[in-house]
C-alpha cells in the first residue's frame, strides 16, 4: 500500500510560483533588462552546443531529407530549370526596353542595396513550438547586428531583428501579425502604415492611405523611411488587392516581393541610429525623407 | 550529490537537449517537448508541491532557450506538475498503460495551455487547426523519450530515496515506468 504524500503546503507553494511567474511576465513587458540579459546569457551559455549539435545532425538531415524528398527535389529542379528559362526570355525583353526599365528603377530608387549588410545564414525556426513567423539566423552582436535592424534579401524587405544574442538573432518576419512598417505607394506616392497579416502571407496597408486614393492592383510598395528605423525606398511588395476606394476602413492587400522559400542566406542592413521626425517633409510631401 | 544539485543538473541537462537535439530533429516542423515532459514528471515522482517548484524553473529555462516571455512557460508547468503529483497518488497499481495515455494527455494540454497563455501575454502562437496538430505530434513524440526520462527525473527528484513507500512492490512510479 502506498503512503500518500505530504501535500498540505501545495497551494501556498503554487500560489507563489504562479504569482512569481506573472510578476516575471509584467516586468518583462515593462523592460526589464535583467531579465533580458538572463535569457541571453541563457541562450549565449548553450549557442556552442547547439553549433555543434548542428554541426552533427546536419549532414545526416540532408541525406534524410534526400531519401525521403527525392522526388520533390526532381519536381522543384525542373521548377527552377523553367523559372530560369523565364526569365532568360525576360531579361532579353527589359534589354529590349532598357529606357523604360531606367526609368522605372529610378522611380523605385532601389538604393538601400548602397547600405552596409551583414550576411547571415538562416537556421531555421528559434526552439519550442510557438515561434510561428519568426526565423533563427547565425550571427549576432558579435558581428555587430542590434535589434530591430532591418533584414532584406535582393528582393525586397524580409523582416527585422528581434532579439539579437551573441552569436544568433531571430528575425521577425514581414508577414508576422505584430510587425509593422510604414510604406509608400510609387503610384500614388501616398505613405500610409502597413502590418504583417499572419497565416495569409501578406501585408495589409490599414492606416494612412486615403479612401479616394487611386491604387492600381501590381503597384509597387516601398518602404516610405522618415521615423522609422527601415530606410526608405526598400522594396515591400506589389499591391494584390487595393481595397475599396470608398470605404472608410480601407484594407490593401500586399503581396510581398521577398520570398524565403530556397533561401539560405539574408542581408542585415546596419541601420543603428534613431530617425528623427524632420518637419521639412511636411513642406515637401512627395520628397523622400531618409 | 545532494537533492538540488540533483535537480539543477536535471535542469540543466533537459534544458540543452531542448535547445539542441530536440530542436534538430523535428516532425512536420514540431519539436520534443522536453521540459514540459520533465515537469510532468517532477509530480508524478516527486509529489505535487516538489514537483510544481521543479516545474516552474523547468518553466524559466524555456522561456530563456526559446523566444517567449520569461514566465509563460512557467505559468503552465508548475499547475501541470502539481495535477501530475496528485493523478499518480491515486493511480493504481500496474496502470503504465494508463500512466502512458496521462501523460500524453498531459503534454497535450501543456502544450494548448502554453499556446493560451502566450496568446493571452500578446504572443501569435500556433492556433486552431495548428495547434491541434502541434500539440498531438508534440505529445506523442515526446512520450516516446519518456520511459529514460522518468529514471533520470525520478532519481534526481526524489533524491535516491523513495516518496512513497510500497512495502511490498517499492514506489507506484517503479511500478509504472520500471525501475
Amino acid at each position: 500500500m502506498a503512503a500518500t504524500r505530504p501535500t498540505g503546503g501545495l497551494r501556498p507553494t503554487l500560489t507563489i510560483l504562479i504569482m512569481g511567474a506573472l510578476t516575471l511576465l509584467t516586468l518583462q513587458y515593462r523592460g526589464a533588462e535583467p531579465l533580458s540579459a538572463f535569457q541571453r546569457g541563457v541562450r549565449d551559455v548553450i549557442e556552442p552546443l547547439r553549433t555543434v549539435t548542428d554541426r552533427v545532425v546536419s549532414p545526416v538531415r540532408s541525406v534524410w531529407n534526400g531519401l525521403l524528398d527525392y522526388d520533390e527535389l526532381r519536381a522543384e529542379n525542373e521548377r527552377l530549370a523553367d523559372e530560369l528559362a523565364r526569365m532568360r526570355g525576360r531579361r532579353l525583353t527589359a534589354e529590349a526596353d532598357g529606357e523604360l526599365l531606367e526609368r522605372l528603377l529610378s522611380e523605385v530608387g532601389i538604393d538601400f542595396a548602397e547600405l552596409d549588410t551583414v550576411v547571415v545564414r538562416i537556421l531555421g525556426t528559434p526552439p519550442g513550438n510557438f515561434s510561428t513567423h519568426m526565423i533563427e539566423v547565425d550571427k549576432g552582436s558579435d558581428d555587430g547586428l542590434a535589434e530591430g535592424m532591418p533584414v532584406v534579401t535582393g528582393a525586397g524587405l524580409v523582416g527585422r531583428l528581434e532579439s539579437v544574442d551573441r552569436a544568433r538573432s531571430v528575425v521577425r518576419l514581414a508577414v508576422h501579425p505584430e510587425f509593422r512598417v510604414g510604406v509608400r505607394l510609387v503610384g500614388s506616392q501616398d505613405e500610409g502604415l502597413a502590418r504583417g497579416g499572419g497565416r495569409s502571407g501578406f501585408l495589409v496597408i490599414d492606416a494612412g492611405v486615403r479612401a479616394d486614393t487611386v491604387v492600381e492592383a501590381g503597384e509597387v510598395v516601398v518602404t516610405s523611411g522618415g521615423r522609422s528605423r527601415f530606410p526608405a525606398d526598400i522594396p515591400v511588395g506589389r499591391v494584390m488587392d487595393p481595397g475599396s476606394g470608398g470605404d472608410f476602413q480601407r484594407e490593401i492587400l500586399v503581396d510581398p516581393s521577398a520570398s524565403l522559400e530556397n533561401l539560405s542566406f539574408l542581408n542585415v542592413l546596419l541601420v543603428t541610429e534613431e530617425r528623427t521626425f524632420d518637419p521639412l517633409v511636411l513642406l515637401d510631401p512627395g520628397g523622400r525623407s531618409r | 550529490m545532494t537533492g538540488r544539485f540533483r535537480v539543477l543538473a536535471l535542469l540543466l541537462t533537459a534544458a540543452a537537449l531542448q535547445a539542441t537535439v530536440f530542436d534538430e530533429v523535428r516532425i512536420d516542423g514540431v519539436s520534443v517537448e522536453y521540459l514540459l515532459l520533465v515537469s510532468v514528471l517532477a509530480g508524478f515522482h516527486g509529489g505535487p508541491e516538489r514537483g510544481a517548484t521543479v516545474a516552474f524553473l523547468a518553466g524559466l529555462l524555456h522561456d530563456s532557450v526559446g523566444s517567449t516571455p520569461l514566465g509563460v512557460h512557467a505559468l503552465v508547468y508548475a499547475p501541470m506538475a502539481a495535477v501530475a503529483g496528485h493523478l499518480s497518488v491515486r493511480l493504481a497499481d500496474g496502470a503504465r498503460a494508463l500512466a502512458l495515455v496521462g501523460l500524453t494527455a498531459s503534454v497535450m494540454v501543456g502544450v494548448t495551455a502554453a499556446a493560451g497563455v502566450g496568446a493571452l501575454f500578446g504572443l501569435h502562437p500556433v492556433s486552431g487547426v495548428d495547434l491541434v496538430s502541434t500539440a498531438t505530434i508534440a505529445a506523442l513524440t515526446t512520450v516516446v523519450v519518456a520511459g529514460p526520462t522518468s529514471r533520470v527525473v525520478r532519481w534526481a527528484v526524489t533524491g535516491g530515496l523513495p516518496v512513497d513507500i510500497d512495502l511490498n512492490e517499492g514506489t507506484s512510479a517503479e511500478r509504472t515506468f520500471g525501475r
